[in-house]
């Protein structure tokens, strides 16, 4: 007998396993592939537009005036290292671009300002030329004159300025794709141990045929090595389409995707780089779960039928003490790293527990039923909670990461539109230009009947026991400011920073640990005061430390940085208010934004940026159904002689599909409520635990429980839909005898 | 002369990233075809560059301005310098204007505040100074006064560097003077430049043929340049004077695929006289050859190929290539015989498209001092 076909025969009796295997690994690897492929890519980006904006100097007018291409020319034929550098602001799907002119940047590599520039070549980037007539197409655009040095000498009538943030959230992305980074560590795992189950499932019920080979003399080291050759080739010849997966769904994602962070974080993606570096990770992958899988060939193959867990309640002790460990771990720790581990003991300890704790849970109340009918249903789904205990806690993790990327990415909205609101008071911005007096705009604010209010902003420095501070400046009496939320404040803080108190940046409270009702010393321009904290507001993705006071409470000598109106007008008469100032403070190019129209642009490519993360969680959704459902199936299958047995006794059809569905979906709901806790789990961590420890701020707790039933509604439904596969394969004739290779080993 | 070969492929890689960059999906392939179908598919849809004919004639001053309606052109000067010491120093500055579409001499550029891209220019400089040879190059886009030249008064700048007339509008032009000034991070230099002879036209009246098949360019230059002013290198300024030599050339017509670069020497002879020469490398060996024999006293006189030989007579080997910096070069009806040999020394200008440019020094049947330029020798072809 050729051992080869003897073993491949178990796959042409039971096609399915082979399919499920495939599936799995197919999935599983374009899984891998596309997740890697898109964090990679976003990375990247990011990195390249660090460097970007590192030496992002640039010159200013001392007029004030808008600097334009004379002005480039006179400092470049002075010798000045200056280079055109044109923002056009276009929404959403085209995006912002950025004009430059190449031919104009040597001089930065060869002052070595700039050692590694950025790919100017793709996207964002184009030809200032191509930017202009974009700009001329209706959109807002502006000139700036990059500088390669910050210390560069410049003629009287110019200034080095560092290029301002603008709208860029800065430490948001850096956040969000550290968060993205955490989940996609999680689905890799997840996904791996449906892999794993799936493999495993199928070698238990290869055992017997196994054994039957041993006793026909082949020897056990040359049948583990077979086992694991026809692993190796079948993960390899299903990873090849699944890394063709991963690349379509990682392709159809960065277009979308990319756009998003380049308009919203200047952020650029690029679909090109070396993806090669994705498919080795994801066979790699592949190759490590193929090991794990390979070592249950070794030891499960042949071993004894393991008919009872002598170690179930050393297991049980052994999860608890983990879970308790992982939580502590996770509540005291101070690095990054430290929350990862504790993170994960909490993971392997839930997923230890749960279908110990579920079986036992649902065979103390199968005592509890009534008729033997329900006894024995709620014994059998105890049964199945142990031996589906692999794919149901991937289930369970799967839809546990499902819940914490779903209220991560709603927080991340919710808190990114407060950040925005607190912006963008106002319907309009408007940027004082540099030198001019306010005066002339005042007057016409006060009388122009399409403004219904408006407030100035400054911007300055203020020191903190000889720290610097960013300082801004408010009227707390403005209307525009009521909306703002706090994370925590006195009764009233408006009028409390009225009447002498001072706001601080979460940044700053948490760094000095401060809380309202504590007095704040600092000064500004060498003046000292000492203030009461009236409150502590979110300020998210900036690093620096904030002080917020009245413009009353300033010295007469203070000078701002920056100073800015938002205007609330009654109608959107936004063209009539730029014509209004710009002739008033006799400026070419005011910059003035419509934040309706950023507050649209910025919704608009955040949801496109949430759906890659949707995106994901619903694939993880999806293999981890499809793994559940494969078995799922196999196991009801292997098991549907019980349910003829009970039709021949006399259960009707339609009652025996009725236990069959209750039993498949009271698996799968099990398994989804049981994912509520680690979800909710990994919500707090995230939102709670990693973004304070890596960026200084944190973001809300919410909890969102209509997005739960949502969950167990999908998880019902894949019960559903192997209760009616499984009952299509019973018939109602008498079941033949049940061959003593189907149980052995069964628990019945 | 000409600088065709070798500057279709600066200029490859000087515009091939802005195509890129305008249209990041439309991948042009890195090669002179890529470059030449990009420009024919534009001159395709406009009007034409306009091609040099035998009737063209040079006009001075005006052919020391742009010429739009050809696709390249070039101002380029060499110098033979000595330092107050009594040290040799070689100098060397360029200025290059390639269109990407052509535009009639009437017709006026578009709005610098549309940052057009008609024209693209490049500027080199290099310093020759025992046996150190110090290179740099900028780029810039024209028609916004980044760089640009004019006839009247005569001036080519890019960024600070620039040539220009020290003559004052309506003063006499026949005593022309030029200041040169170039500076780099780590040296500079400022010459004052004063021609002391006509221009030469060479060829038919300044139609000076590339190929047999009727490839030309118009070409013209001042042949002998007095040169005075400093040099800084190292940290030290040197006064120097010297000669040079300065050439004007336009075309619109790149070689041939089959012609592979070039060899060139402009050479200042002790006994006055001054003899340009240069022959065009095919792949199959053969060259084309053409030069000017210009006599210290009496009219100058087109080469053509059968009345020069030049042979290599030695070579160098250097880290891009080896290079033949050693030549023998006989025009029999001058009874020129001569050897022409580069400083000891590596010359390679390593700009985006490296080429050699080296002083030579002359012995033989005359002696002297000039330049040698090669092209196509490098791997970058």
């Amino acid at each position: 007998m050729k051992l080869l076909p003897a073993l491949l025969s178990h796959y042409r009796r039971h096609p399915l396993q082979l399919i499920a295997l495939v599936v799995i690994v197919v999935l599983a690897t374009g899984l891998w592939t596309g997740v890697w492929e898109l964090t990679r890519q976003a990375r990247h980006s990011m990195e390249q537009s660090e460097q970007a904006i590192a030496s992002r100097y640039q010159v200013v007018r001392t007029d004030a005036q808008p600097v334009t291409v004379a002005d480039f020319v006179g400092l470049r034929r002075q010798g000045l290292c200056v280079t055109p550098w044109l923002e056009v602001r276009r929404p959403a799907p085209e995006g912002q671009v950025i004009g430059v002119d190449i031919l104009s940047m040597g001089c930065f590599q060869e002052q070595g300002e700039m050692a590694s520039p950025p790919d100017l070549n793709q996207a964002p980037f184009v030809d200032i030329g191509e930017a202009v007539r974009i700009a001329g197409q209706g959109h807002d655009s502006r000139l700036r004159l990059l500088v390669a040095s910050a210390g560069a000498a410049v003629p009287d009538a110019y200034r080095i300025r560092p290029v301002p943030g603008g709208l860029s959230t800065g430490e948001l992305a850096d956040s969000f794709l550290l968060n993205l980074d955490a989940l996609c560590v999680l689905v890799l795992l997840i996904t791996a141990l449906l892999v794993r189950s799936v493999y495993n499932l199928g070698l238990v019920q290869r055992r017997s045929s196994l054994a039957l080979l041993l006793r026909y003399g082949v020897p056990a080291g040359r049948l583990r090595l077979y086992l694991i050759g026809e692993l190796a080739v079948l993960a390899m010849l299903a990873a090849v389409p699944g890394v063709m997966l991963g690349r379509f769904l990682s392709q159809a994602f960065a277009a979308g995707f990319g756009q998003a962070m380049g308009g919203l974080f200047d952020v650029s993606l690029y679909a090109g780089g070396n993806q090669w570096i994705s498919y080795l990770l994801a066979l790699l992958a592949v190759f490590l779960v193929v090991i794990w899988c390979a070592l249950d060939a070794l030891g499960l193959a042949f071993a004894k039928g393991q008919t009872s867990r002598p170690g179930a309640r050393f297991y049980g002790m052994f999860a608890v003490v983990l879970i308790l460990a992982g939580v502590t771990g996770t509540v005291l720790s101070q690095a990054l790293w430290q929350v990862f581990v504790a993170v994960s003991l909490v993971l392997v300890g839930t997923g230890l527990l749960t279908p110990g704790v579920l079986s036992r849970l649902v065979d103390w109340l199968a005592v509890r039923g009534g008729s033997p009918l329900i006894l024995w249903s709620r014994r059998e789904l105890a049964v199945m909670l142990r031996r589906l205990a692999l794919p149901a806690v991937a289930l369970q993790l799967a839809v546990a990461t499902v819940i914490a990327i779903q209220a991560l990415v709603a927080t991340f909205e919710s808190t990114f539109l407060d950040w925005l609101e607190q912006r963008l008071q106002g319907d309009v911005y408007i940027e004082v230009p540099a030198g001019a007096s306010l005066r002339p705009a005042l007057d016409y604010l006060a009388e122009a009947p399409e403004v219904t209010a408006w407030h100035r902003v400054q911007r300055g420095v203020a020191s903190l026991g000889g720290r610097r501070a960013d300082l801004l400046a408010l009227d707390p009496g403005s209307e525009l400011l009521q909306a703002w939320a706090f994370i925590e404040a006195v009764p009233e803080p408006w009028s409390a920073l009225a009447g002498g108190g001072v706001m601080v940046n979460e940044q700053l409270a948490r760094r000095e640990n401060l809380e309202p009702g504590d007095v704040l010393s600092f000064s500004i321009a060498n003046a000292s005061m000492r203030r009461p904290i009236v409150a502590v507001y979110a300020d998210y993705g900036r690093p620096v430390d904030e002080i917020l006071l009245p413009h009353s409470a300033l010295p007469d000598i203070f000078t701002p940085t920056f100073s800015s109106l938002s205007v609330q007008i009654a109608q959107n008469d936004v063209p009539v208010l730029r014509q209004q100032l710009t002739e008033r403070w006799q400026v070419k190019n005011l910059t003035l934004r419509d934040n309706d129209q950023v507050r649209q642009l910025a919704r608009g490519v955040f949801e496109q940026t949430f759906s890659l993360t949707r995106a994901i969680s619903v694939l993880t959704l999806i293999l981890a159904g499809c793994a559940l459902f494969l078995m799922g199936w196999v196991f009801f299958t292997a098991r549907h002689w019980y349910y003829q047995l009970l039709q021949v006794w006399g259960l009707s059809r339609r009652e025996l599909r009725w236990r069959l569905q209750l039993q498949a979906t009271g698996l799968t709901l099990l398994v989804a409520i049981a994912a509520l806790p680690p979800g909710i789990f990994l919500t707090w961590v995230l939102v709670a635990r990693i973004n304070p420890l890596a960026f200084g701020w944190s973001l809300p707790m919410a909890v969102y429980p209509l997005f739960w039933l949502e969950m167990l509604a999908i998880c019902g439904a894949i019960g559903l839909a192997i209760a009616w596969l499984v009952q299509g394969t019973i018939k109602s004739r008498a079941p033949a005898p049940l061959a003593a290779t189907h149980i052995e080993g069964a628990e019945r | 002369m000409n600088r065709l070969s070798g500057y279709r492929s600066v200029w490859l890689v000087v515009i091939l990233p802005l195509l890129t960059a305008c249209s990041p999906a439309d991948q042009p392939e890195a090669g002179f075809a890529g470059l030449g179908a990009q420009l024919e598919g534009r001159s395709e849809e406009g009007p034409d560059f306009l091609q040099p004919a035998p009737g063209d004639r040079v006009s001075l001053p005006r052919d020391l301005g742009p010429h739009p309606q050809h696709r390249f052109e070039w101002w380029y000067l060499t110098a033979n310098l000595t330092t107050s010491e009594g040290v040799p120093l070689g100098l060397q500055w360029t200025q290059f204007r390639q269109a990407l579409q052509p535009r009639s001499p009437e017709q006026a550029p578009p709005p610098a505040d549309e940052w057009p891209l008609q024209s693209a220019w490049m500027a080199n400089a290099a310093i020759s100074y025992q046996g150190e040879h110090v290179f740099q190059e900028k780029l810039a886009r024209g028609d916004i006064g980044h760089a640009g030249a004019r006839a009247e008064p005569f001036q080519v700048w890019l960024d600070d560097w620039r040539i220009a007339s020290l003559v004052a509008e309506g003063e006499d032009s026949d005593h022309e003077r030029w200041a040169l000034s170039v500076n780099t991070r780590d040296w500079h230099y400022d010459l004052e430049l004063s021609p002391r002879r006509d221009p030469v036209k060479h060829g038919k009246k300044g139609f000076a043929l590339k190929s047999e098949t009727g490839q030309a360019s118009m070409y013209f230059s001042y042949v002998d340049l007095a040169i005075s002013g400093t040099v800084t290198i190292a940290g030290k300024t040197h006064r120097v004077a010297g000669e040079g030599w300065f050439d004007r050339e336009w075309s619109s017509q790149f070689l041939q695929a089959e012609q592979e670069g070039w060899d060139w020497m402009a050479l200042h002879l002790d006994s006055g006289d001054k003899l340009m020469v240069y022959r065009l490398r095919k792949q199959d060996g053969s060259s084309f050859r053409f030069g000017t024999w210009i006599p210290r006293r009496g009219k100058p006189r087109a080469l053509r190929g059968d009345q020069l030989t030049f042979e290599v007579a030695g070579s160098r080997q250097t880290e891009l290539a080896e290079v033949p910096v050693e030549w023998r070069v006989r025009v029999p009806l001058a009874e020129v015989d001569i050897r022409v040999e580069a400083l000891p020394g590596n010359y390679w200008n390593r700009g985006v498209f490296p080429y050699w440019e080296s002083p030579v020094r002359v012995w033989g049947s005359h002696q002297g001092r000039g330049y040698l330029e090669l092209t196509g020798y490098g791997d970058t072809e």
